[in-house]
């Protein structure tokens, strides 16, 4: 009897192909963010993004945990697709400071060699990568939307949005490793999370050195006052018009951008009523804008408001006239009651 | 207190036009502009500022980024250098955070650096804290609010989904958030100064001692693409509740919202 096949069976439970990174750099690192004994989903998606990266060059993946009592969280990057988690459980990695956390990972990186480092870039993330990326020497793609690999060369290619978004660069690092990325939370899928999945979670010494948190965290829940956002800077604008009927129907157009974080505005119509102030009109002889976002609720839309609005990325138009000229730019029209679509549109987001 | 302001010059964005469909991005007028970052990290330390206080602007850039030094100079700050070099002209941010550890260097150092938290250009965000680490200071990025305290500065910065208070040592570097300080008119007698009294002094490579392997880029571009095109006119009607629900979905698709 030939039992030969039993070996080739064999070879394939072996796991992940090894193959070779630039000069003994190989694997996929995610640097994990944890708030209140929970991960990131900014986290989780980014190890979702390496779980596929690696597939393709067949690699592990890592999870790399910094902070006290962390290491509890293992158990979950492992079940959204990492190989083996570090876990450097630290009473001085505590709370985050910019000087021990790149130590840590500094020094991690010179003994395991990771070809590819990835964190989220959440304000965390966006503030230690950086830094990091100098410590090491090496190149960082920022604020990615889409990572992909460049096969040929076996290099991450990171793309990001550049000129107010308007446009994307793609960037590679071609000599220097690790390659590092932070990916804009948002954009890239949540994993699924497969509790049988098995992996260890390794409890690693760093050696912080002289480095020393100068940080004071005075207070974690500070408010921000940004009430005197200009017109033209606002990212997110709702803006009201006479179809809105009385001063009852213009506090929902207030409520809405409380509730998405926007300024409202109004057009001449709303001015007259004496909502808006002169700083607040859109339009001809009013301001032009460009936000990403918006929202006109009971303005028909003549050529005088649209001139104003001809920046903005992305309108939502809300008004019972379907052949209103607002209707024709936008990119989505809502036919109603703006009064009775604005409870509903509230009620919506809350959920 | 020296405060050291590295500020950038970009491309004025209101001469683009960028065409989706052409994939396309054309210069209708090609101006140059104080980055709307560097301005308000400008503001940000003139605010700061007192009678005994020194504001010096830096910028890594082609000759013209004089211009945006002397708007720098009109807006309040003390002093001025270019850091201009042909050896300077493949410069990443790597680089450029290099060349500005240099300069700051040979300032002698400072207490705070203040610059803004990404440029309306590139906006990679990357050049204060790859300064922190080259020059060995503390960091804190994207701060809403700033003043002097005892220990140093005290700072309010985008934290988590919201906003946290920190106290940081000097010396030490602050990336602000240009939505947060509303940059100032300069005087116009200032105007006049900045561009016929007030010298900017030009640094190139050999005065700061950079040697060509601290130069060398670290990333490379490797193409540029454009979003799809925009849909113009779907139409919702109907029951508002599932307009609603409809439209708030579509919106977080297009992360118009969060």
């Amino acid at each position: 009897m030939d039992f030969s096949f039993l070996d080739d069976w064999g070879e394939e439970e072996a796991g992940p192909r090894l193959a070779e990174g630039g000069e003994g750099y190989r694997n996929i690192w995610v640097v994990a963010e944890a708030a209140d004994g929970a991960l990131h989903a900014a986290t989780l998606e980014a190890m979702g993004q390496a779980r596929e990266l690696a597939d393709q060059i067949g690699v592990y993946v890592y999870g790399v945990l910094l902070g006290e009592g962390v290491e509890a969280l293992g158990q979950k990057l492992i079940a959204c697709g990492a190989d083996l988690v570090l876990a450097a459980d630290e009473p001085a990695l505590a709370a985050y400071q910019p000087e021990t956390y790149t130590q840590a990972l500094a020094c991690l990186v010179e003994q395991y060699r990771p070809e590819i480092l990835l964190l989220a870039a959440t304000p965390l993330g966006s503030d230690l990568a950086p830094r990091l990326a100098q410590r090491l020497n090496t190149g960082l793609i920022s604020h990615c939307v889409k990572l992909e690999l460049d096969m040929s060369e076996r290099l991450l290619l990171g793309t990001f949005p550049v000129m107010g978004d308007e446009m994307f660069h793609t960037a590679a690092c071609p000599e220097a490793r690790p390659q590092m990325a932070t990916l804009k939370p948002g954009y890239f899928r949540l994993p699924y999370e497969d509790t049988y999945r098995s992996g260890d979670v390794q409890r690693v010494e760093v050696d912080l050195g002289q480095a020393m948190g100068q940080l004071a965290w005075v207070d974690l829940n500070a408010g921000v006052d940004l009430a005197d956002v200009p017109l033209s800077k606002a990212k997110i604008v709702v803006s009201a018009g006479r179809g809105l009927q009385d001063a009852e129907g213009f506090a929902l157009a207030e409520q809405l951008a409380r509730a998405l974080g926007g300024v409202v505005a109004g057009s001449r119509g709303a001015y007259d009523e004496g909502w808006v102030g002169e700083d607040k009109i859109v339009g001809v002889g009013g301001e032009e804008i460009a936000p990403d976002l918006y929202v006109a609720c009971g303005i028909s839309g003549d050529v005088y408001h649209t001139f104003g609005l001809r920046s903005a990325k992305f309108v939502v138009a809300i008004n019972p006239d379907e052949n209103a000229p607002i209707m024709k730019i936008a990119n989505i029209a809502v036919v109603g009651d703006a009064k009775s679509v604005i409870p509903a549109l509230l009620e919506a987001l809350a959920v | 207190m020296k405060i050291i302001v590295p500020i950038k010059q970009i491309l004025d964005p209101s001469g683009l036009s960028f065409r989706r469909d052409k994939e396309r991005m054309f210069i209708n007028r090609e101006e140059y502009i104080i980055d709307p970052g560097s301005r308000a990290a400008v503001e940000a330390a003139l605010r700061l500022k007192g009678d005994e206080d020194q504001v010096i602007a830096l910028s890594v850039g082609k000759p013209q980024a004089e211009d945006a030094l002397r708007e720098a100079l009109a807006m309040g700050c003390d002093a001025a250098y270019l850091l201009s070099d042909r050896a300077f002209a493949a410069a990443d941010v790597s680089v450029t955070a290099r060349i500005l550890a240099a300069a700051v260097e040979r300032l002698g150092g400072a207490d705070l650096v203040v610059t803004g938290r990404e440029s309306g250009d590139t906006g990679a965000g990357q050049i204060g804290p790859r300064l922190a680490e080259a020059l060995g200071y503390t960091q804190v990025t994207d701060v809403y609010a700033l003043a002097a305290g005892d220990r140093g500065i005290q700072a309010t910065r985008r934290w988590g989904k919201g906003y946290a208070a920190v106290e940081a040592p000097l010396p030490a570097i602050v990336t602000v958030a240009p939505e947060a300080f509303t940059p100032r008119y300069p005087h116009g007698a200032r105007i006049m100064s900045a561009y016929r009294e007030w010298d900017v002094t030009v640094w190139n490579a050999p005065d700061l001692e950079l040697a060509e392997a601290a130069l060398t880029p670290l990333l490379a571009q490797r193409g540029e693409s454009f979003p799809p095109p925009l849909e113009v006119g779907e139409v919702f009607r109907g029951d508002p509740d599932s307009i609603a629900r409809d439209v708030i979905a579509a919106l977080r698709q297009q992360k118009a919202i969060a």
